[in-house]
């Protein structure tokens, strides 16, 4: 089941026990949208394709005590309203969950307008927000049950794609903010990755497992408390582009607990990408290919 | 004295205890805040924004998405109870509550805002809330016409009025005049009602410094089914002859003190 169709389903059980949950949308569907518009036609709102407006609407609702559900397509409710959720759920420390669906490349081939490769920067710059990223259904799902049981300022990244589940997931877990695959070590390299990447850095960890391990940087901010790392260095893995990207957020949550380590990042170039071809081909031209990740990972070894 | 004179009686004193405390700390918008003194009167006064005596609350909303002349409601917070006068008169000191710019941890201001079109948007959010409660709760959005610059705005009155939010009412403080210069100068706003009511959105239009004019509107707004946009014309700076219809009032000035002296006696 994709991503976007979990975390509404979820919502949507908890919306059997909450009149207060209210789901908004900016002309973004999918099946189980289609099943909560149905089952619950007051709680659901239709905002137009007009994210600052459904932001500002979630705003009011949030003043009112209601716990609010923004939901659009990455790019345009990360960066088109990036302004409203600093002034609405920022400003004023709201229960609104921006749940940004297509993060990275996710919508190839349609180019740079629906690709979201700066919004992780944009959404962790604005101060208050929690910041997921969900690599598997199993996250998906314990994320949406996390922000229902403690509503909050989030943003929610969840990919376009099917993703297949990694392993056990638990409540706890999410609350954690991260999981660990494979033994950590000083003389490994950890490979730090969440989302739609952190596929692809399991499957060199597997192959490797004498030289990586894997860490699944579910919240990403606020940086979990619990994450010491022991490592030769980490290698960051980020579908974004180089500025203010998951390697940024790793060195400044390991540099507040004093932990310096050799951290490289592993992103897309400073560009705009407009060609055709499909993610994968995608990531292959523009350095994130699976050898590129390897390699870069090997000379972190040596 | 008849409840107008009453009204404008009030306006009068409010802006001048604003002015004095723009001057004493040096910063604050009076253009803009005085503009929409007599707006804030009549909502308050005239017993639009309900009150309840008490719990010391207002039972109504008010958005100030013009959120510069925040402090319009400042004073009618403290006359009303609502804000502490300890408060008033620690204004300017560092400890102070109140600021330039309103946000939600000063008693009585029900929205954070500063910039500039939020607040269709987040009064329509309002709105459906208190129509979610089945509560008879109004909501009042007090725009610039400024704001209508911003798109987002727009984008709030086309989501107000499709979901026929009849207890909400958005106000339009016309000035004519934007940081540079007039708005049909700048970049032409006008026909403001024209295209507000272009939404099919119920649209009055106002003098808003005439109390009678003001107390109409505001009436005829409770008897209509549906959005409402009042559009209101005023005076930017209006109360200080110097200030009015000036631009670049739209801030705090140094002023002499034959300024000084002129402002106090004409707001006296």
């Amino acid at each position: 089941m994709f991503q976007r169709d979990i975390f509404i389903k979820t919502i949507m059980s908890a919306m059997n026990k909450d009149s207060d949950i209210y789901f908004l949308s900016a002309d973004f569907g999918a099946p189980a949208l289609d099943e909560l518009r149905q089952k619950f036609p007051d709680n659901f709102i239709h905002c137009g394709i007009s994210e600052q407006a459904m932001i500002d609407v979630a705003t009011g609702l949030a003043l009112e005590g209601k716990k609010v559900f923004a939901y659009a397509m990455a790019p345009f409710i990360s960066l088109r309203a990036i302004e409203q959720a600093k002034c609405g759920p920022g400003l004023m420390d709201l229960p609104i969950c921006l749940l940004s669906v297509g993060v990275g490349l996710g919508y190839a081939d349609a180019g740079p307008t629906h690709y979201a490769n700066e919004d992780y920067a944009c959404a962790r710059a604005i101060v208050g927000t929690s910041v997921y990223t969900a690599a598997d259904s199993q996250t998906t799902q314990q994320i949406a049950l996390e922000l229902i049981a403690s509503p909050r300022f989030a943003y929610v990244r969840l990919d376009r794609e099917e993703l297949p589940d990694i392993g056990e997931m638990t409540l706890n877990d999410v609350k954690a903010g991260f999981r660990v695959f494979g033994e950590s070590s000083s003389n490994k390299v950890g490979l730090v990755s969440h989302g739609f990447m952190l596929h692809r850095c399991l499957e060199i960890q597997k192959a490797h497992p004498e030289n990586f391990y894997c860490i699944d940087l579910i919240r990403s901010k606020s940086f979990p408390d619990s994450l010491n790392i022991s490592a030769k260095a980490l290698l960051v893995v980020d579908e974004q582009t180089p500025s203010g990207n998951l390697a940024a957020c790793v060195f400044e949550g390991l540099s507040n607990k004093d932990t310096f380590l050799p951290i490289v990042s592993k992103c897309l170039p400073e560009k705009y990408i407009f060609d055709n071809g499909g993610r994968d081909k995608l990531l292959e031209e523009n350095g994130l290919g699976l050898s590129d990740i390897r390699e870069a990972g090997e000379r972190l070894l040596n | 004295m008849t409840k107008s004179s009453e009204y404008e009686q009030l306006g009068k004193d409010y802006r001048k205890q604003l002015f004095e405390k723009f001057l004493a700390t040096k910063q604050g918008h009076p253009g803009s805040v005085f503009s929409m003194m007599d707006i804030a009167v009549i909502l308050y006064h005239g017993g639009f924004v309900r009150f309840d005596s008490n719990k010391k609350v207002f039972t109504d909303r008010v958005v100030i998405s013009k959120g510069h002349a925040t402090a319009a409601l400042y004073p009618i917070m403290k006359n009303f109870g609502v804000l502490p006068e300890k408060e008033w008169e620690n204004w300017g000191h560092s400890s102070s509550l109140l600021r330039v710019f309103g946000n939600t941890s000063m008693p009585g201001i029900d929205v954070t805002s500063g910039s500039l079109g939020h607040g269709v948007g987040v009064g329509a959010g309002m709105a459906i809330a208190a129509k979610a409660r089945n509560e008879d709760t109004r909501v009042y959005s007090v725009i610039s016409e400024g704001e209508l610059y911003e798109g987002s705005t727009w984008e709030g009155l086309l989501f107000a009025h499709h979901h026929e939010l009849d207890n909400l009412t958005i106000i339009i403080d016309v000035n004519n005049l934007i940081i540079l210069g007039g708005t049909d100068d700048c970049l032409k706003l006008n026909p403001i009602k024209d295209k507000v009511a272009g939404f099919g959105i119920d649209t009055i239009e106002v003098n808003g410094h005439d109390f009678d004019d003001l107390n109409s509107a505001f009436k005829a707004d409770l008897e209509k089914s549906g959005l409402t946009c009042i559009v209101v014309n005023t005076v930017k700076g209006k109360g200080v002859s110097f200030m009015e219809n000036k631009n670049n009032w739209h801030y705090f000035n140094p002023m002499s003190d034959d300024q000084i002296e002129q402002a106090r006696k004409e707001l006296s």
